[in-house]
């Protein structure tokens, strides 16, 4: 019987956060044995099922963070792709061709040596049965074994940001060839990774470490993530020890937590951005200077603090800067004089109406709808704040059947991801309608570019004409919240949100 | 008493049937295309036929009730959007949870609910009896998630004394089947019990009052016998039915004390399944819900015609 402890405090003193340590080869693979050495995890909710490439669900991917590989991944401090189960990679000087050598004497966790017919299997399954994430892989031609340690991809044209399509997300994990008829992948969990899926109900979800992952054996025994959904619960169970982590703290808290002893907080701006966009062909919203106006009279920390707490970053782009990919650009200041010159330069008989469309689906919209409708008052345009439910978001979406509407994009990490489809004339998800010559050149140009340096350039000059004719009103990136208990060492919270346990020593 | 049972089990049968229609148009009549919402906003529109497709939402709506009633008839309901598993299957997983809560809170709830409600019946007005209406009158308006938050912050969090939530089933840790239960039954039995608590002390001053049990006092019966024989007999028959449709609310899940104790019961699997928009699992579920309380009305039914053979007619 597990007896429940009361509130340890941490004797151990003041231990930095581990928010900048790097993680680093596990060397002690001692292993305390027996029940101890398990972290428990308390997460929100629980998984939907465990097939990487059909799942889109974060509870998920928590887990499967730890149980699957990908070719590349992203790298904790910047988001640039890092080798996997791929050592190293080349492109061709046309930029149609990959090459990816992989990784020797990895082996599955049901002891299936890994190869590049494995890679192809994964690939095919996702591009042949057009599953989620099939539009990563529209540029792909072919993926092709060269021999057992080396893929070929074939692109049809220059895709620079290749590695970042396939080494974004646990999405994109390599499963051993044949999986999907072999073994019941929504239950079942057969990766490279560190971990093993051990067992899943409804209370919660168990793993145990891999003793031949080829990054070597975690140090820890296990993992199990349990699902308590009421925040307060969740801290509380962190607090008095019957969990060691959790990503699931009420906001209110984070600021008093900030100080308290008992638990180590940590906090980064998340890849996800929130942002406000108004219909081009809804007067007066196509002019550039009505819509400036509008971004003058914002006051991003208000809106920030009334839809997360406090608990995200204002940002005036799209990308937080934490990656590499981030710009620096920040050309609104807060002004009713400013916003309200501005209107009476475009011409605009105040006051005007603008409908403002948001979904309960994601409460913060609302929220940040009322803040910003208080702060368009006193430049004389009435906001009509109009929720609706997500469906019906969508549909109105689709059909431009809006003034202006509020979401975020969430989970990107390359900035193609953050500017491409949403600012290029008749981008695929371009629902305002923008359309500036000069952007689309730059983020073509972009699209091509493998120098990186070069590349972030392009983005840069895209991302602040993008800014400066409001096609995307930024508003904010959420901060990624994790608590964990004093002691607990080879944690590092990251910007993508993904949580890996691999490292983690527990005090 | 056959015919009456045949002829009640008659009018659930029918019941039932109008039940499982409103429950298909219900979830169907729910804005929103469930495809589109599964697949987000990056998707092709062959995957979203093939989706659509594959969980039959292509066809007439007329096919697709007859073929989920013919299929729920056989004990096929049908697969989950969400896990890909079967809805029995779900559902079954999370049963053992709600049994325990239910019975568990119907326990706490008579516990409070009799004895409260017989003391003040027998002396009302008194001081005693004020107390015990500002008690139901507090467990009655206390919001649930309320009271459990606070539970946990007290007997959780600053004593120490039991875990923050979760379950663990009774064959693999007594010991900690019967912590985890502490809080949840608490909550919910004193919501239950303080619903209960108002009938018993209501259902109690009537029999009290009633010419027999006057005529029984004159007699000069001793007042235990008259209490035991004439009394509860009478009380007991509107507490059977208010206990029963109480345990029936119970076993369809108690939503919010199940979110904060993170108890995997009906209730949790229900709201999940709304926010997933699993069509499959919630109308499975409402059906479940709608069996549960019709069985549980033929059971009060029943057990009132033992109780009082009036009723037979």
């Amino acid at each position: 019987m597990r007896t429940i402890r009361p509130l340890a405090l941490a004797a151990a003193g003041a231990l930095a956060l581990t928010a900048c340590g790097g993680g680093g080869e596990s060397v002690d693979t001692g292993g305390g044995g027996g029940g101890d050495n398990v972290l428990t995890a308390a997460v929100a909710a629980q998984p939907d099922q465990f097939d990487p490439h059909v799942t889109s669900a974060y509870p998920s991917f928590q887990v499967l963070e730890n149980v699957y590989d990908t070719l590349v991944v992203p790298n904790a401090e910047d988001l640039t792709m890092e080798p996997s189960l791929a050592t190293d990679w080349e492109v061709s000087d046309d930029g149609l061709t990959w090459t990816f050598n992989l990784r020797e004497d990895v082996t599955f966790h049901d002891g299936s040596e890994f190869d590049a017919a494995d890679v192809v299997y994964s690939y095919n399954r996702i591009i042949d049965e057009e599953l989620n994430n099939a539009y990563r892989f529209s540029t792909v031609e072919s993926v092709e074994a060269v021999d057992p340690q080396t893929v070929e991809i074939t692109v049809s044209q220059p895709t620079p940001n290749l590695p970042a399509l396939i080494g974004a997300f646990k999405g994109m994990s390599i499963l051993p060839e044949g999986a999907a008829e072999e073994y019941d992948l929504t239950t079942e969990a057969v990766g490279t990774g560190p971990f093993t899926l051990e067992s899943s109900d409804a209370s919660s979800t168990e793993l145990a470490a891999y003793e031949d992952y080829w990054g070597g054996a975690p140090s820890i025994d296990g993992v199990e993530f349990r699902y308590i959904t009421e925040p307060a619960a969740a801290l509380t169970a962190l607090e008095n020890g019957e969990v060691q982590w959790t990503d699931n703290i009420p906001p209110q808290q984070i600021e008093s937590l900030a100080g308290d002893d008992a638990v180590e907080l940590a906090t980064t701006p998340s890849v996800d951005y929130w942002y406000m966009s108004m219909n081009y062909a809804r007067e007066p919203f196509g002019n550039p200077l009505v819509r400036q106006a509008i971004a003058t009279a914002i006051d991003r920390g208000a809106v920030t603090e009334a839809a997360r707490f406090g608990a995200a970053q204002p940002n005036q782009t799209a990308i937080p800067e934490d990656s590499f990919y981030y710009y620096d650009y920040a050309p609104f200041e807060p002004s009713v004089e400013e916003a309200t010159a501005l209107l009476q330069q475009a011409g605009v008989q105040t006051p005007i109406t603008m409908g403002l469309m948001v979904t309960d689906e994601f409460p913060e919209t609302v929220t940040a709808a009322q803040v910003i409708a208080s702060q368009l008052e006193p430049i004389g345009i009435d906001v009509d704040v109009q929720t609706v439910d997500f469906a019906t978001w969508l549909d109105r979406q689709a059909q431009g059947d809006f003034d202006a509407f509020l979401l975020g994009w969430l989970g990107n990490i390359d900035p193609f991801d953050y500017y491409h489809a949403q600012h290029i004339t008749g981008g695929s998800s371009n629902y305002q309608g923008y359309s500036n010559p000069e952007v689309d050149r730059l983020l073509n140009e972009a699209a091509t570019e493998t120098d990186e340096d070069a590349r972030k350039e392009l983005y840069d000059q895209a991302a602040k004409l993008i800014v400066d004719d409001v096609s995307y009103l930024y508003l904010y990136n959420p901060d990624v919240v994790q608590a964990w208990v004093p002691g607990l060492e080879g944690y590092q919270i990251r910007a993508d949100k993904a949580i890996n346990f691999e490292d983690v020593t527990l005090p | 008493m056959t015919t009456y049972l045949l002829r009640r089990i008659g009018q659930s049968a029918v019941v039932l049937a109008g039940v499982s229609v409103i429950v298909f148009s219900l979830v169907h009549l729910v804005p929103g295309d469930p495809v589109r919402l599964a697949l987000g906003t990056r998707f092709s529109q062959e995957t979203y036929d093939a989706l659509r497709e594959r969980s039959g939402l292509d066809q007439p709506l007329v096919e697709q009730f007859f073929g989920w009633l013919g299929r729920a008839l056989t004990g096929d309901l049908g697969v989950s959007f969400r896990s890909g598993e079967t809805v029995t299957s779900v559902i079954a997983e999370r049963l053992p949870a709600t049994l325990t809560l239910a019975f568990a809170s119907i326990l706490v709830a008579l516990a409070i609910a009799i004895p409260l409600g017989t003391i003040s019946a027998l002396r009302p007005g008194s001081i005693i009896d004020r107390i015990a209406t500002v008690i139901s009158q507090f467990g009655i308006s206390v919001p649930d998630f309320w009271m459990g938050i606070v539970l946990i912050l007290v007997f959780a969090g600053t004593l120490g004394w039991l875990p923050s939530g979760g379950f663990v089933p009774l064959s693999e840790d007594p010991g900690a089947w019967l912590q985890r239960l502490v809080m949840p039954a608490l909550v919910t039995g004193v919501v239950s019990g303080s619903v209960i608590t108002r009938f018993v002390r209501s259902s109690m001053l009537e029999a009290l009052g009633s010419d027999h049990v006057r005529t029984a006092q004159a007699k000069g019966l001793p007042t235990r016998q008259v209490f035991t024989w004439h009394v509860l007999r009478n009380a007991l028959l509107p507490l059977v039915t208010v206990t029963g449709v109480q345990l029936a609310y119970l076993l369809s899940g108690v939503v919010v004390v199940e979110i904060v104790f993170s108890w995997p019961g009906l209730g949790q699997l229900a709201l999940q399944a709304v926010e997933a928009r699993d069509y499959p699992v919630l109308q499975g579920a409402i059906l479940l819900f709608a069996v549960v309380f019709l069985v549980i009305n033929l059971v009060v039914d029943l057990l009132y015609t033992a109780i009082d053979p009036r009723i037979r007619r």
